[in-house]
């Protein structure tokens, strides 16, 4: 178990950029998400932490040593792919038990008939059938040891991949996202079991993901990269609430944040539909956006300054999501509210919107967070997260 | 990129001798029967005029002549004339080596025969065969009948008997009915492919059901519905086995040598080849190997300019 | 399907102008052609050359004897034919395995490149497509004894240090070039060199359809399994995933290489080779059967040449089901 160092990875294919300079610090034991829409490049620096592919610039450190120039053989690092990768040809014991005969055993003792005359050969094997039933066991899939993954269920793949992945004792584990092949049903289950796998083991995971929710649900910290580019990394708490970058709020949370333009007047106080706000801006006439998640938003009386009419209901039974369309305004407003609303939120009918300026997040022009916001007039400011 | 060069290595020593027939037939085709007798003149030979001994030979004046042609040349005397008629003829004989040869290969064999029976025989056995193996292929894949699992398990077992296999039978069957040296023998035992109903049969089975109940509202009826909806889809198909079958069948040397016992006039390319190589001598070689170009480089071209589809026509047995 | 289904489903599936009648005896018009056309051509000839093969028939005679199994005990006791199993298995053996390894192999070559795949693999499918008769004369030519290319090249080595270094060379410098064609010992070797220098592009190709289909993550899971040198990544992912391809590649090379016949015509036209070296089967049936219409013996070899062919696919079909289908 080693912590993981990612210093400024750079990654080009040819002409384009997929890595900007990525830096990362994975403690030992941790379990760390990259998460962000395909083609932002989690997977391209997963495979770089894994070896399998070079970094441009950059380097990358397993337990405080460099690995450049290591191979991604000889790195100690448990990788499980999106497509499982098992070898098709072998059981579910021999699928498992390939990284510990490829690491303990040598060449001759790998030999078919040759390999079990050769002195040691027996109490290595026996070590070895006895480390595939152990990670079996943890896996329960004892039962399937003779199969061949052909004849396995997606689920029961997965697991097996986890197995191969856990038999030995890796530095970290790598997932490429291994439940992106799963039913929903069964996402939900694996979600839990991976996450109790960490615990239990305590090594340290880097999981790749487009799916916010497992990375909401199984890390310590989540990483959301967007174009080559590392926007945030920190705890699933702080990433919901507390984005950096419009992108990361705009990410992370389903259904999406509701954002709404915003402006700070002559004195720096901001304004959201020409309707002024208790906030002052850290500079005067600028044109902002304010994030708002749905559940934050309360149903007010109609003549509220901000109102809209409901256009859209889903009720998912434990909640209840209105988008409310406010005149002036493109994109619905979505609003959480408990079922017992139902009644007050039917189809065209018009309501307000409220909200406690404290859980607004205020974005610049160029989608950066803007911290320094303060209560009161402007010049005297004071920080509230 | 070192590492690559091992391998470049290898395989260009592999390509040469993949190559080296191709290059001997060629360039042989280009020489004379001197340059090939010694092994000089590199690859296209030095291209020296050269005298068809046999040219002149054919022209060699007999007394009529030479004193047919006396008047040409006033004040010479027989022997005279005679020297001068033979210096014309051998100047009338003489052409460069791969002039010669190609000329030879055109002139001593009725080859452009051969390949029109070539391309008669093929296109033959290509047509017939689809005309057989299409509809029975649709029957198979997309009419539900009883016997169709019989069919198809008499299609399966008779993908294990390959007709060169029973060439004997056929000939005498051939033979009793009289039909040796005609271009029916050349071309009946090919006229079914199982192979080809097999394949084509796969390739139906995923053709959606819906396009063949579409054809039927519109009021097609079952033959309509094989030639006009399921030919259009299975070209890309077709065009694969069409390959498949031109080259095998262009290139068949076994069949044609059993049926074909005098008549040269069915003669197809590879038995007019062997015909030639029987009864050449060694000034021969060079026209012989451009027969043999001749014969090769229709489908090398074709080749050329459709590798992919070549390849994937010719592997196609090799895609189920 | 039983008929009684039929109308039923007809019924409700399809407008009743077209009653499941008419389907059924438009599919029978549909496979008839192709149905009488395997019965004349391939299932007819068949029963006649088992039957042949148990009597002296000839071409032109009316009527034949029953000669029991004596065509059969003619193949197994005469020198003649155990020359021609000898023969036919020898080319079998040695182009089989090695036109599918050679293609194999340089399949993994290829794929392995960066650059100039498409050269190779169209020049090494050159000899597939080619007119086989044209090109074995065009061997010929190169392996003439004294004007070939082959010894011309061979001669040049004399003298220089290729000499001692090769003593096969050496006794030839000193014996005369080898006759190759003409000379017993090399003469069915030879064969096998055309032969494998025709087949293995048609292998290569086939493999390298193979190799696109091996998964890539597979090679990436080996990576990280602790997969180091290119055997093992061999014989963990590629060798496995080819299976089904080495199957049919073995099959299809195998009922070729039984098929042997233009090669021996082109360099022998009469007779098969120095001291009959080259009597391969198809080469006994034009001869027996054809030339010297001796046609029981000719069906006999013709149904043993069919139970081996049909014995390889039945292997190969058997084993396509059971083992190297993977789903």
């Amino acid at each position: 178990m080693s912590g993981l160092q990612i210093d400024t990875i750079t990654k080009s294919f040819g002409a384009t950029e997929v890595l900007k300079g990525v830096s990362l610090e994975i403690g030992a034991g941790e379990f760390v998400s990259l998460v962000g829409p395909s083609g932002c490049g989690k997977s391209t620096l997963l495979r770089i932490v894994a070896g399998l592919e070079q970094a441009t610039a950059g380097d990358i450190r397993i337990g405080g040593r460099s690995v450049a120039g290591i191979r991604a053989a000889d790195r100690n690092l448990s990788m499980v792919f999106q497509s499982y990768a098992l070898y098709p040809h072998l059981s579910v014991a021999d699928n498992i038990a390939v990284p510990l005969r490829m690491r303990q055993l040598g060449g001759w003792h790998r030999l078919p008939l040759i390999g079990g005359l050769m002195p040691g050969a027996r109490d290595r094997r026996a070590a070895i059938r006895q480390a595939v039933a152990a990670a079996a066991d943890t896996l329960e899939i004892s039962a399937l040891l003779d199969r061949k993954p052909g004849q396995l269920s997606g689920g029961q793949r997965q697991r097996v991949a986890l197995g191969r992945a856990l038999v030995r004792e890796p530095a970290a584990f790598l997932l490429d996202e291994p439940l992106s092949n799963l039913d929903a049903k069964l996402r939900v289950q694996t979600r839990a079991e991976i996450a109790q796998l960490h615990r239990r083991l305590g090594t340290t995971f880097v999981y790749v993901t487009h799916d916010q929710v497992e990375a909401m649900t199984m890390s310590d910290r989540i990483a959301v990269m967007m174009d080559g580019r590392i926007l945030q990394c920190a705890s699933p708490d702080i990433v919901y609430n507390d984005p950096d970058d419009i992108r990361v709020a705009e990410f992370i949370g389903s259904p999406k944040i509701n954002l709404l333009p915003a402006e700070s007047d002559g004195a720096g106080r901001l304004s959201v539909f020409g309707h002024g706000l208790p906030l002052h801006g850290p500079a005067p006439n600028q044109v902002l956006q304010v994030g708002i998640r749905p559940e934050r938003l309360i149903v007010g009386d109609a003549d509220a300054p901000i109102a809209g009419h409901v256009a859209h209901l889903e009720n998912l039974g434990s909640e209840l999501f209105a988008q409310v369309r406010i005149a002036g305004f493109n994109h619905p407003v979505t609003l959480r509210a408990e079922p017992e609303m139902a009644p007050a939120l039917h189809l065209g009918a018009r309501i307000g919107l409220g909200f406690d300026p404290a859980h607004l997040l205020v974005f610049d022009a160029g989608g950066k967070r803007v911290r320094r916001l303060s209560p009161q007039a402007a010049p005297r400011r004071k920080e509230t997260v | 990129m070192t590492r690559d060069l091992w391998k470049h290595l290898v395989l260009i020593l592999g390509a040469i001798v993949v190559i080296a027939p191709f290059y001997t037939m060629v360039s042989y085709s280009f020489k004379s029967p001197g340059e090939i007798d010694r092994g000089e003149g590199g690859f296209f030979g030095r291209q020296e005029t050269m005298v068809d001994e046999r040219c002149v030979k054919l022209r060699d004046p007999n007394r009529d002549e030479v004193a047919a042609a006396a008047a040409r040349f006033p004040g010479l005397d027989a022997n005279a004339v005679r020297a001068e008629m033979v210096k014309e003829a051998e100047a009338a004989c003489s052409m460069r080596p791969v002039v010669f040869n190609y000329s030879q290969a055109f002139t001593q064999a009725p080859l452009l025969r051969y390949l029109l029976n070539g391309a008669i025989v093929t296109a033959s056995i290509f047509l017939i065969q689809v005309v057989v193996a299409l509809p029975a292929a649709y029957a198979l894949a997309k009419l539900r009948f009883w016997g169709r699992e019989a069919v198809f398990g008499l299609v399966l077992f008779c993908l294990l008997i390959p007709v060169h296999a029973i060439a004997l039978p056929l000939y005498m069957m051939l033979a009793n009915l009289g039909l040796t040296n005609t271009y029916a023998a050349l071309v009946i035992p090919w006229t079914i492919s199982v192979f080809g109903i097999f394949l084509m049969r796969q390739f139906f089975m995923t053709v959606p059901d819906d396009l063949i109940d579409a054809a039927r509202m519109d009021g097609m009826g079952e033959f309509a519905i094989v030639w006009r909806v399921m030919l259009p889809t299975a070209v890309p198909a077709l065009l694969a086995f069409a390959i498949f079958s031109v080259v095998a069948h262009w290139n068949d040397y076994f069949w044609p040598r059993i049926v074909l016992t005098g008549n040269r006039d069915l003669f197809t390319p590879p038995l007019g080849l062997r015909e030639f190589k029987g009864g050449a001598d060694g000034s021969m070689f060079g026209p012989m190997m451009a027969s043999a170009t001749v014969i090769v480089t229709p489908l090398i071209v074709a080749f050329l300019i459709a590798q992919r589809r070549f390849i994937e026509g010719i592997t196609l047995s090799g895609m189920k | 399907m039983t008929l009684a289904d039929l109308p039923r489903s007809a019924d409700t599936a399809r407008p009743a102008a077209t009653p499941a009648t008419l389907q059924r005896r438009t599919a029978w018009v549909l496979t008839a052609p192709a149905l009488i056309l395997m019965a004349v051509i391939l299932l007819i000839p068949v029963s006649v050359a088992v039957v042949l093969s148990f009597t002296d028939y000839s071409l032109g005679n009316a009527g034949f004897d029953w000669v029991g199994l004596a065509n059969y005990e003619k193949l197994l006791t005469r020198s003649a034919y155990a020359r021609m199993f000898a023969a036919t298995f020898t080319y079998v053996l040695v182009v089989v395995p090695l036109s599918v390894g050679l293609g194999l192999g340089a399949a993994l070559l290829i794929n392995s490149l960066g650059r100039f795949r498409d050269v190779y693999k169209t020049i090494y499918f050159l000899p597939v497509m080619a007119t086989l008769i044209a090109m074995a004369i065009a061997w010929e030519f190169m392996l003439h004894p004294t004007i070939g290319t082959v010894n011309r090249t061979l001669a040049a080595g004399c003298g220089t240090w290729v000499e001692t270094a090769w003593p096969w060379l050496a006794m030839h410098c000193d014996e005369g070039m080898p006759l190759w064609l003409g000379d017993k010992r090399y003469a069915i070797w030879v064969i096998c060199f055309v032969g494998i220098w025709q087949g293995f592009g048609f292998n290569m190709v086939l493999y390298l359809a193979g190799l696109t289909s091996v998964h890539r993550e597979l090679y990436h899971a080996a990576e990280m399994d602790g997969v180091r040198s290119g055997w093992e990544r061999f014989r963990l992912v590629t060798w496995p995933a080819l299976g089904p391809t080495t199957v049919f590649v073995v099959t299809i090379s195998c009922i070729r290489a039984f098929q042997l016949f233009d090669t021996i015509e082109a360099f022998y036209p009469i007779g098969a080779g120095p001291g009959k070296s080259a009597y391969v089967m198809m080469y006994a049936i034009f001869e027996k059967g054809v030339k010297q219409n001796l046609v029981g013996i000719g069906s006999a070899i013709t149904v043993l040449f069919l139970v081996f062919v049909m014995m390889i696919t039945l292997i190969q079909r058997w084993l396509v089901e059971r083992k190297v289908h993977y789903a």
